[in-house]
């Protein structure tokens, strides 16, 4: 442990080659084409915290998550995690240590969980893997613990995966996810597939566990009310990038970017039942396109001359040319 | 409009007759929305495909009464009831592309439904079909009329689906999670719309849903059913305010809100039956934090209260006799 965040992402940019296959490009005369599916990302996770992304799909959310699990590495940039490079050369040792301490959760939990195994053997794995018991006995009684910490019974052990219904296929996720005594978890979606009710006992059960074991989340949805009751602090994406960060509260009572305030008016909420229907202009542009300057600029109601022609910086938590010549003259 | 009087619908599966509606009763008036919410298996997309002649089968409407403008719509054959869907009902389902033909342009398709349902010729339904797709908010419709399904976004699906299932005028639109697969931004532009157009007409909707959210920003009216039963129906500001059965309680508490603090969420233990397994008496019973012993052995029956219907004993009177 150090004084370092839990996750800090630094300038973080990832492309993807989205051209078509060589002998058609080749055809038709077409140049190679990328996708900036995220761009210049900057933000720090502290230990313990929840930390929240949103976004309309398609805004790079599930990209970030990648990078910070390690899974796909950024075009530009650099992740750290407690103060160390994912991609620094040296590390090695501690990148290891890092796949024990960093854990995914997914929108689908059945597309992760290994359809052949047996619900005991899917979570002993990462405890066997990362030698966290010395014995099979200990290793069962781990898996047991693990099963109640998630509300499963022990008998579930023996069962597969499709046995369980999509709730409990997430709680195996979770107890997963713990078995590597993971302290951050990166949780994609985690309760989009799930009913309401069945949502509220997850939720509910990451708060748990969060607070027994200090766990710091990534927490990632594209519902607004989830992030809003879960997270400390908020990050909201458009087209890959940070549009505006900021603690939860503060961001929801008085958001500043207008793509933060367009999607707050969008959200139909049980709370804000009878308000006039938003007049809400546009679509969110390709991103293999993007506008120049502030991509929201076409469907910015603030837009200015210099929105088409300058990104707009992220400074004091807010990405949005109107705000910052707002805050200088004021 | 559109009145249902005690619908059930069965599944004759190998191992038994399933119901998967029982008892479902309510009406929905002229340019009123009734959303119809509920969990995933509760019943709710099978009462649309009921209302409009479309149960899968081995499923069927075993019992019950579908009025439609005051005529019997059940038990129609499969002739007269095609010429209901389109011209009397329209429909938009989650998947725009159900709707559509990737074969056809766009405005072909608007063409086609409306001289099969309307007596117009080529040319006055060709300028109905550009009018339509100009108020739905298709930009640029008169160069977008000759497009395919294929070439449009999501969004811009959904809203040719819309101008497809008005088309002909309907009295009644059902719509079956028109949004869930749409962004915020995008949902908010489509419910308005939807919400817009059959007002402006009178047309009755049918709104299902399993997002209060939604139901609360577009509905007048609400239905929460639950493992194929209605729980409760109502005014959309009462139930969301104040529910009172059981179930709409857990489920407005299960609900993060983005004006409300609450470390926990209210849980309702368990989880939704199987139809293979409905609890007898209160289908909820098992799951309610206040089931006492009628629920378990009596089926409540839907009884007025506090300007709604719902079916729980602890308002229709047993609740007191039992203390
Ligand atoms: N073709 C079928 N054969 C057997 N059972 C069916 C069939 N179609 C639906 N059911 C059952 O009927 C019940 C109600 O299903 P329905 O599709 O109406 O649920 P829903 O409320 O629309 O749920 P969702 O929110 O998941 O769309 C479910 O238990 C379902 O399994
Ligand atoms: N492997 C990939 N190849 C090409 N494009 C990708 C790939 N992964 C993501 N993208 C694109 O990057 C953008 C951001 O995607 P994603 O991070 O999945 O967004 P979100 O999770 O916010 O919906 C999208 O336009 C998506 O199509
Ligand atoms: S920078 Fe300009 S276009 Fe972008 S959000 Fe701010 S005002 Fe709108
Ligand atoms: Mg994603
Ligand atoms: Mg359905």
């Amino acid at each position: 442990m150090n004084g370092s965040p839990a996750v800090e992402l630094s300038g973080v940019s990832r492309e993807f080659d989205v051209s078509r296959p060589w002998l058609a490009r080749v055809v038709a005369g077409e140049p190679r084409r990328y996708l900036t599916a995220v761009k210049d990302v900057t933000f720090a996770i502290e230990r313990a915290e929840t930390f929240g992304l949103v976004g309309e799909s398609g805004s790079g959310k599930t990209t970030v998550a990648r990078m910070v699990v390690g899974l796909l590495p950024p075009s530009e940039g650099r992740v750290r995690i407690d103060g160390v490079s994912l991609t620094d050369p040296g590390s090695a040792a501690a990148r290891q240590r890092f796949r024990r301490r960093i854990h995914m959760v997914f929108q689908d939990p059945y597309a992760s969980l290994n359809p052949r195994w047996r619900i005991e053997r899917i979570i002993a794995e990462p405890i066997r893997a990362f030698g966290l018991a010395r014995s099979n006995e200990e290793v069962a009684d781990r898996v047991d613990e693990l099963l109640s910490l998630v509300g499963l019974h022990s008998g579930d052990r023996f069962r597969f995966p499709h046995e369980f219904s999509g709730g409990q296929r997430q709680r195996v996720a979770i107890a997963r996810a713990l078995a590597s005594s993971a302290e951050l978890i990166v949780c994609d979606e985690p309760t989009s597939a799930l009913d309401v009710s069945v949502q509220a006992q997850i939720l509910n059960l990451m708060r748990d566990l969060q607070d027994r074991f200090e766990l710091t989340y990534l927490l990632i949805s594209h519902d607004l009310a989830v992030v809003r009751h879960m997270a400390d602090r908020i990050a909201v994406m458009y087209l890959g990038r940070v549009v505006e960060i900021g603690d939860g509260r503060t961001l929801f009572q008085s958001p500043r970017h207008p793509y933060t305030r367009l999607l707050l008016n969008a959200v139909p909420d049980v709370s804000t039942r009878g308000r006039p229907d938003a007049e809400i202009a546009g679509e969110i542009p390709s991103p293999i396109d993007p506008p120049p300057g502030c991509a929201f600029h076409p469907r910015c109601p603030l837009a200015f001359d210099r929105c088409r022609r300058e990104v707009p910086a992220l400074l004091d938590g807010v990405a949005c040319h109107a705000v910052h010549e707002e805050t200088v003259a004021a | 409009m559109l009145s249902i009087r005690d619908l059930r619908v069965e599944f004759a599966m190998r191992r038994g007759v399933l119901t998967a509606i029982d008892g479902v009763s309510f009406d929905i008036g002229r340019g009123e929305v009734l959303g119809v919410v509920g969990e995933s298996g509760a019943g709710k997309s099978v009462t649309g495909a009921a209302i409009i002649g479309l149960v899968d089968p081995p499923g069927r409407v075993a019992d019950g009464e579908i009025r439609l403008g005051g005529e019997r719509i059940d038990g129609l054959s499969e002739d007269e009831m095609r010429a209901v869907r389109g011209r009397r009902i329209g429909m938009i389902f989650q998947d725009p592309l159900t709707s559509l033909n990737p074969l056809f342009s766009v405005g072909d398709q608007l063409v086609e439904t409306m001289r099969s349902h309307l007596d117009l010729t080529a040319g006055e339904a060709r300028r109905r079909a550009l009018a339509l797709l100009v108020e739905v908010g298709i930009p640029a419709a008169e160069e977008r009329i000759g497009a395919y399904p294929h070439e449009f976004s999501g969004g811009m699906r959904q809203r040719v689906v819309i101008a497809l299932a008005l088309c002909a005028e309907p009295e009644l639109v059902i719509a079956d999670e028109p949004t869930t697969a749409l962004d915020v931004s995008v949902q908010a532009q489509i419910l308005a719309l939807i919400k817009r157009l059959c007002r402006d007409r009178g047309t009755a909707v049918m709104l299902v849903t399993h997002d209060m959210g939604v139901v609360a920003n577009t509905a007048d009216r609400v239905a929460v059913m639950y493992a194929g039963r209605l729980a409760e129906i109502g005014p959309v500001s009462d139930l969301i305010d104040q529910p009172l059965h059981p179930y709409a309680v857990g489920l407005m508490g299960a609900i993060p809100s983005l004006d409300q603090d609450a470390r926990r969420l209210v849980q309702i233990p368990g989880t939704m039956p199987r139809l293979s397994a409905i609890p007898g008496g209160c289908a909820f019973h098992p799951r309610c934090p206040q089931a006492f012993e009628r629920c378990a052995a009596r089926r409540p029956p839907l009884v007025a209260k506090d300007g709604r219907t719902v079916a729980c004993h602890l308002y229709d009177g047993s609740a007191e006799a039992a203390r």
